[in-house]
């Protein structure tokens, strides 16, 4: 068993590899996820991974929905951060420095996993000893029943299922990873990314650089159960495009993680608006069109670009729910390209993103509290 | 006394007395006591009243009509209250007769008495309710 000071000695900079553990630890980081959390935990613990091999760790982002009193049920080890909330990547590190597995498997609070998802995630593993992180890709079906979670689970789904394999794709969804390779890594770098979404690609993208291999499983899937709505969706691509832009670098992470939802929607948008541009300069010289032919030019581009993301919806949900994906899909795209505009601006007047004023005073002094200040990598 | 949640109750055993968690301990923890009932506030900051380290608690579920391992409780918390202060709450079901024992071993035990026919699952709820610990550890008390 480690003692307090080998797990939070903040004098070195990660938490050294224990011996003697467990095969895996499950952690699961959630914030108000009240609703979600009874039924993936429930899932983990029907898993086809024997019981005696693997701990649950919730690590509880200062929830105020009762989300311990859930946990608590079914974890063996809940992790309760109080304060505002710190992110995923601070939460999901907190876990890993008390999991005692050799392997770390980390599972959002609205993720369910499949009976046979884990042991075959640690398979692949335990058989490919060149590969140090593997993750399961989502399934098609989303848990939320509404047409926006449909929607956006599908065009995550379409962008993971085309570019799994080897990339930096590691899903924060259920991703395994040695904990060796991950300490060796840095850790997720909970100094820039206090919000979800975009700190697990950059985590992949580092392992990848190490030398570590990290593929993105297509055939072993798991459900999210998140509800999404209109705004959440387009707060979640604006922030995804603006992290991107800012901190990552937008070419660099096409090429590392190509199936990232921002690079499914900008990849479209680009020769989309150089044939809308084509067809208005061509438009110069020719008698003026009506109105609604110059929007209907617009929008025959928009979709003949967008070609393979509305045949994925008519295959998957059917003809009309494409038809009516597409609106709601062009208006992401913009939403999605205004957000790297603002990326790029913030980059280059205000720099890459940093924490508050007290986080950083703290951190230069190195204080050691409880919870502890975010580590700079 | 205090009411654990609304089926327990939770007495520390420490001078042979009945005593419950301190209004220090719950100012600590983020936990107050309003009309009997626990109820969680958040801090303003992430580093409002931080402490140095994290404050641990461990919970042992005791099931009803089960036996509790005072051994392997014991071995488990060895390496732990070495290392400062960590509370054990045992939270049991019914009328738990074999937790002596353990209660000679584990010095400041704090119990947490459900009724009989309470789950596992609501044990280690009720107990989470009472846990002052920013780590808590849940074990079963019997083996496994």
């Amino acid at each position: 068993m480690k003692t307090e000071e080998s797990e939070y000695s903040r004098s070195s900079s990660v938490p050294q590899p224990v011996s003697g553990g467990l095969p895996l630890s499950v952690i699961v980081s959630t914030r108000n996820s009240k609703s979600t959390l009874r039924q993936v935990l429930a899932a983990i613990r029907v898993s086809e991974q024997p019981r005696d091999s693997y701990e649950i760790i919730v690590v509880d982002d200062a929830s105020s929905d009762g989300s311990v009193a859930i946990a608590a049920r079914y974890a063996d080890t809940v992790v309760k951060l109080t304060g505002h909330p710190a992110g995923p990547a601070y939460a999901r590190n907190r876990g890993v420095e008390l999991a005692r597995g050799a392997v770390v498997a980390f599972v959002d609070g609205d993720v369910v996993v499949r009976p046979d998802t884990l042991p075959r995630l640690l398979a692949v593993l335990r058989e490919r000893p060149e590969i140090d992180a593997v993750s399961a890709s989502r399934d098609e079906s989303a848990g939320a029943p509404n047409f926006i979670s449909q929607y956006w689970n599908l065009l995550l789904s379409f962008g993971e299922q085309r570019h799994s394999g080897r990339c930096a794709q590691f899903a924060p969804g259920c991703g395994l990873v040695r904990r060796d390779a991950f300490l060796s890594a840095g850790m997720y770098d909970e100094w820039r990314f206090d919000t979800g979404s975009m700190e697990s690609i950059e985590l992949g993208e580092r392992l990848l650089g190490a030398g570590h291999g990290v593929i993105l499983s297509s055939e072993l899937t798991v459900t999210h159960l998140k509800r999404w709505s209109f705004g959440s969706v387009c707060q979640e691509v604006w922030h995804r495009s603006r992290v991107l832009a800012r901190s990552l670098g937008y070419f660099r992470m096409s090429a590392a993680a190509p199936g990232e939802v921002v690079f499914t929607l900008c990849r479209s948008l680009i020769p989309a608006v150089a044939l809308l541009g084509t067809l208005l300069l061509a438009a110069a010289f020719v008698p003026a069109p009506h109105p609604s032919a110059k929007f209907g030019v617009a929008l025959a581009a928009m979709l003949l670009t967008n070609l393979p993301v509305h045949r994925f919806y008519a295959s998957t949900r059917g003809f009309w729910f494409a038809i009516l994906a597409a609106p709601l899909h062009v208006f992401v795209q913009i939403v999605a390209a205004m957000a790297l505009c603002t990326g790029w601006i913030l980059r280059d007047v205000f720099g890459d993103v940093s924490p508050d004023a007290t986080t950083q005073a703290y951190s230069e002094v190195g204080l050691e509290i409880w919870p502890p200040v975010p580590r700079r990598l | 006394m205090v009411r654990a949640g609304v089926d327990g109750i939770l007495y520390q055993d420490s001078l042979s007395s009945l005593t419950v968690v301190s209004e220090r301990e719950s100012q600590q923890s983020g936990v107050t006591q309003r009309d009997g009932f626990a109820a969680t506030q958040t801090p303003p900051s992430r580093y409002s009243g931080a402490r140095r380290t994290p404050r641990k608690s461990f919970i042992v579920v005791l099931p009803e009509n089960h036996v509790v391992s005072a051994d392997l409780v014991a071995e488990r918390l060895s390496g732990e209250r070495d290392n400062g202060e960590v509370d054990v709450i045992l939270a049991c079901a019914g009328q738990p007769s074999s937790i002596a024992l353990l209660q000679r071993k584990v010095r400041d035990l704090q119990i947490l008495l459900a009724p009989a026919g309470t789950s596992g699952e609501d044990l280690r709820e009720l107990a989470m309710n009472q846990a002052p610990g920013d780590i808590v550890t849940l074990l079963s008390g019997t083996p496994a």
